[in-house]
């Protein structure tokens, strides 16, 4: 058959075949090894690379005396077990020596490792939190702990828990959702990152960067080589200084005791939070000890929400200490305001309605400064019929109700100014001069958070100014302690009412204390404050929201050094009137700079018979 | 044997062989080695042994003369078809498959020395038919000589080694002068058949969403009408020619019967096909549809080739095989390894070595004193030629992954053996051709 000619085309074309074949295959092998060889070497190499993670520092936190810090972190080191460099004779006896020396049971080393794990050599976790002591064993020890290795795992430890647990927030590992949001700006799987309070408001300037370091694996995760690769070091976070003195937190979160509600002690002048109470709080350390979930959920479904910043996420009825702002709004429209009287006979009828004064006997005829001083809920029915609602809702919008004021914590509420197309569009029923009489004491549909209360009674000493709250102080370098940013006061918002009427308004909130309704409570002889009291009813009867907006000094050349104090008491507690009584103390304490024990022991206040500590 | 001289040996196919061996068993004692340097595995001694024990085979079939396999051919035929048959039954399981042989740790794959005898048998075969090979019939009978160990194995399951043997009588009946109409029509047969397989399993693994098109060519409710009607089709077609005898009838014959047997052959497929064989196709279409499971291999493999680059990362330095990422580094992918050692230089070097032997064996074929071994010939050497590209092709991802080892160079007795017994019997013929 060669001889012919179609046999001897068939053979060269099987020939061709072939070599055409290899000629392909050159070309495709040309690509794949020299076009594209970097990317697949680059593609071998990060397929042996393990990264991990050297954790940077967090920044401490300070209080604004900068002399011992409120958080910190503790050193401290993650045991880890790899099993498949165990072999199986030697594991009975390497856990028992490792359950003796971690104090913790052999099941929880067997339960952490199951049997289908043990050819893995990828490090388990075996416990955290151990101290440098035992790891200083370990290390010396370490041929009788084959496969045992560790890592330093530092624990965030704050020292002054208590009131403070919601401005400091807490940390915790990131979650698979926070991971989603965060994950382009450098936050990675097992992360440690802050979850409220300042941890989370500042958590980028805490965090400092994690650094890294290569080790050369195989395909089991066996590392291949004793030393590490392009390693990178962590750069530590910054030291954060708060506005908050820590002895003005102590001292409010002791006069405001075990009941449920929140102080606030800000400076007006500048914006700065002295101290802020919010109560029942929990202990931010519970969330690096083991079993912190479980705390957690018990804590979360506790009816007196511990988690809740009340200063910044509870919202209230204002109650009387509206009457400051119905007095400002009243002095600015009526040029005859002062003098304006009327008379209170314990209750107003409007329409079909009673309104009544919460002085069933009435409080007879009063000018504008006696109707604040008394409380008289009948002289502001007469003043918000008079005002109208628009009028009402424009004036506590400027005083900043109904919107958040900004403070740099997370998660704030913004209260809530009803206003009659609210009313309509909502509940489909026309705003009745019913509701006018209702908003002008406070109560109704109207909603404000402690921190709003603090910033109407800053316009009123600021004369129209508010200065945005804030918590974060200055921004200092971890190592040398040097200044790297400290918070300009920020202007938040400038009223256009004029100085005259709220230095008329001063003057009021002076006669409350002075002559009115908080008279016989604010026996502090440190300071001369003004304020107002207010009582808000909530349904229960005699359980009553207790409110108690304060500042002092009345007077001063310095203006740069008076304070607001507001403090309020939820309705959920026996009722005490507890709110100004707690504010006489803190005022004693800051101005006569005592402790709580010594404020009390100069007041003598006749309303604390016996307190936990004293004598 | 007094015939025989040393005058013909050929030393040049040799010589490519012995490189492409050595080559080899310096590339199974490198998959052997791990990262730390420690040896673990001593398959490049026992490779060592299978390499001297098949020289010694080598220059015995060297000097076995191919005449003799005239007579020979039936029996080593049946005998290898034996073996098959009682493989599954008393063989040892390797891999999922009861392909192997032997006592103890010694064993042989009986799939392998077939191809031999299926090769001797059939170039007996159509030496024998001569001319006569045009015709239909003895082009079928050629095929089902093919066909029956093909069978055999493909019940152990050896998939890749059973489909190697379609391609080598395709490739002897073309030189043995079959009519190519014949044999286009198995080419398109297994065509469409590979189609319709893979897309089904496209449809099954990687689109989620509806595609008409797809569903219709996988759909086995769908099937049945397209069953029945191209049978219609093809009883007009073929009544037709046997009326009038037109050439359009025989097309049509022709196309609707390639459509007939390639859907029955998918049936048959999807009903014989394992899990893993199915996985193999849709790794080799789409290898990130499962990168950590069946898709590991391939990527590897390729992330290791490529990584060589031109020089390579020097012997005993790659990094997918010695950490191990690498799997089945001294038999599937003793490509790999040495191509990410010895990057495209080493590559073209086996290569070269390949083209020699297989050049050289066409050469040898072509040059031979009857058409008997011209047709031995082209069968050896479309063996040695399938094997290697379809494992090369296997390691750098342009073919799906088989099992077929790569003769010289992967780790086994077996497949050494049938490769050197193949190219003794070349250099037999060759021997042969200078004597007059």
């Amino acid at each position: 058959m060669k001889d012919d000619r179609s046999s001897k085309l068939r053979i060269y074309t099987f020939a061709a075949l072939i070599i055409f074949t290899f000629f392909v295959y050159t070309i495709y092998l040309f690509n794949l090894q020299i076009v594209k060889g970097l990317h697949y070497k680059k593609k071998a190499k990060e397929v042996t690379q393990r990264e991990i993670v050297i954790p940077a520092q967090r920044g401490e936190i300070y209080d604004r005396n900068y002399n011992l810090p409120l958080v910190d972190n503790i050193e401290s080191f993650a045991v880890y077990i790899t099993p498949g460099e165990i072999l199986s004779e030697n594991r009975a006896s390497i856990y028992n020596k490792i359950s003796r020396l971690l104090d913790i049971k052999r099941n929880v080393i067997e339960r952490k490792i199951p049997p289908k794990y043990r050819h893995l050599f990828q490090p388990i976790e075996i416990k955290s939190g151990v101290s440098y002591s035992k790891i200083a064993y370990l290390a010396e020890h370490i041929d009788e702990f084959p496969g045992v290795t560790w890592h330093n795992k530092p624990i965030r430890r704050y020292r002054v828990t208590s009131s403070l647990s919601h401005v400091l927030g807490y940390v915790g590992n990131i979650t698979n959702e926070e991971l989603q949001i965060l994950y382009n700006k450098g936050y990675s799987p097992g992360t440690i990152l802050g979850k409220s309070g300042i941890e989370k408001e500042y958590d980028k300037v805490l965090r400092g960067k994690d650094g890294k370091k290569y080790k050369i694996v195989d395909v089991k995760e066996r590392k291949l080589q004793e030393k590490y690769v392009g390693e990178v070091d962590p750069v530590p976070g910054k030291n954060i200084v708060l506005t908050i003195d820590r002895n003005i937190q102590v001292l409010s979160e002791k006069a405001l005791g075990p009941r449920i509600g929140s102080v606030i002690v800000l400076k007006p002048a500048t914006g700065e939070v002295l101290a802020m109470v919010s109560y029942p709080w929990f202990d931010s350390n519970i969330f690096s000890q083991e079993g912190s979930e479980k705390l957690y959920k018990e804590l979360s479904l506790n009816p007196a929400s511990p988690f809740i910043n009340r200063t910044i996420q509870s919202a209230y009825p204002p109650a009387s200490t509206f009457k400051i702002m119905m007095t400002t709004a009243f002095l600015e429209e009526n040029p005859n305001a002062l003098t304006t009287t009327f008379t209170c006979d314990g209750e107003l009828q409007y329409g079909d309605r009673i309104f009544h004064c919460w002085k069933k006997t009435g409080h007879g005829t009063l000018d504008l400064f006696g109707g604040l001083a008394q409380s008289c809920d009948v002289y502001f029915y007469n003043v918000g019929l008079q005002l109208g609602v628009e009028r009402i809702v424009s004036y506590v919008r400027d005083f900043g109700l109904g919107r958040r004021t900004g403070i740099d914590l997370p998660g704030e509420v913004s209260g809530f100014v009803p206003t009659p197309e609210w009313k309509e569009k909502v509940h489909h029923m026309k705003w009745l001069g019913g509701d006018t009489i209702n908003l002008s004491i406070g109560q109704g549909y109207i909603n404000v958070t402690p921190i709003q209360m603090a910033n109407v009674v800053s316009m009123i000493i600021n004369e129209g100014t508010i200065y945005k709250p804030h918590i974060l102080k200055e921004i200092r370098d971890p190592v040398s302690g040097k200044l790297i940013s400290s918070e300009k006061p920020e202007v938040k918002h400038i009223s256009h009412i004029k100085k005259s009427t709220f230095k008329l308004v001063q003057e009021a909130m002076r006669g409350v204390i002075t002559k009115g309704t908080a008279h016989v409570v604010i026996t502090t002889k440190a300071v001369e404050s003004a304020g107002k009291t207010g009582t808000s009813e909530t349904g229960t009867k005699d359980r009553y929201h207790s409110w108690f907006v304060a500042y002092a000094p009345y007077k001063t050349n310095k203006p740069e050094d008076r304070i607001v104090v507001v403090v309020m008491v939820e309705a959920a507690n026996e009722w005490e009137w507890w709110a100004p009584k707690a504010a006489n103390i803190i005022l004693q304490g800051i101005f006569a700079h005592q402790d709580f024990k010594d404020a009390v022991k100069t007041l003598k206040p006749w309303y604390i018979r016996s307190i936990r500590g004293l004598n | 044997m007094k015939k025989v001289s040393f005058i013909g040996f050929d030393f040049l196919l040799f010589f490519a062989v012995l490189g492409l061996i050595i080559i080899g068993i310096l590339f199974i004692y490198s998959s052997g080695v791990t990262s730390t340097g420690v040896v673990v595995s001593n398959e490049y001694i026992k490779q060592i042994i299978w390499a001297i024990s098949g020289i010694v085979l080598f220059v015995l079939f060297s000097y076995i003369s191919y005449e003799r396999y005239k007579n020979w051919a039936v029996y080593i035929y049946f005998i290898s078809i034996l073996l098959l048959i009682v493989t599954p039954i008393i063989g040892k399981e390797v891999n999922g498959a009861k392909s192997w042989l032997g006592i103890a740790d010694i064993g042989i794959q009986p799939s392998e020395f077939s191809k031999i005898s299926v090769i001797l048998f059939l170039a007996y075969y159509f030496y024998s038919v001569k001319k006569e090979i045009k015709k239909l019939s003895k082009f079928l009978i050629g095929f089902i000589i093919v066909l029956v160990p093909m069978a055999l194995i493909l019940l152990q399951p050896d998939t890749g080694t059973a489909i190697v043997y379609f391609p080598i009588f395709l490739f002897m009946a073309f030189i043995a002068g079959a009519d190519l109409k014949h044999i286009m029509f198995l080419i398109f047969v297994a065509l469409v058949a590979g189609i319709l397989i893979s897309f089904s399993a496209i449809k099954e693994y990687i689109i989620t969403e509806n595609s008409p098109l797809l569903n219709i060519l996988s759909d086995p409710s769908v099937y049945k009408y397209f069953l029945i009607s191209i049978s219609i089709i093809l009883l007009i077609a073929a009544l037709g020619y046997f009326l009038f005898r037109r050439r359009y009838f025989y097309w049509i014959t022709y196309s609707s019967l390639i459509a007939i047997l390639a859907m029955f052959s998918n049936i048959a497929a999807r009903h014989f096909m394992k899990n893993y064989q199915i996985m193999r196709l849709i790794i080799f279409l789409k290898p990130d549809i499962d990168p950590r499971g069946s898709g590991w291999n391939i990527i590897q493999s390729i992330t290791a080739v490529g990584s060589g680059g031109f020089w390579g990362k020097g012997f005993l330095k790659g990094t997918q095989s010695h950490y191990r990422f690498l799997p089945q580094q001294s038999t599937d992918f003793i490509f790999s390894i040495l191509s990410e050692e010895w990057g495209f230089l080493g590559c073209i070097l086996i290569f070269a070595l390949f083209l020699i032997i297989l050049l050289r064996g066409v050469y040898i074929s072509y040059k031979s004193r009857e058409n008997y071994a011209t047709l031995i010939g082209t069968g050896i050497v479309s063996m040695l030629f399938l094997h290697a590209i379809v494992n090369i092709g296997m390691s750098i991802g342009i073919m799906p992954i088989t099992g077929l080892p790569l003769f010289f160079l992967s780790y086994g007795g077996s497949s050494l053996w049938t490769a050197l017994i193949g190219v003794a019997i070349l250099n037999n013929i060759n021997m042969q051709r200078r004597l007059f």
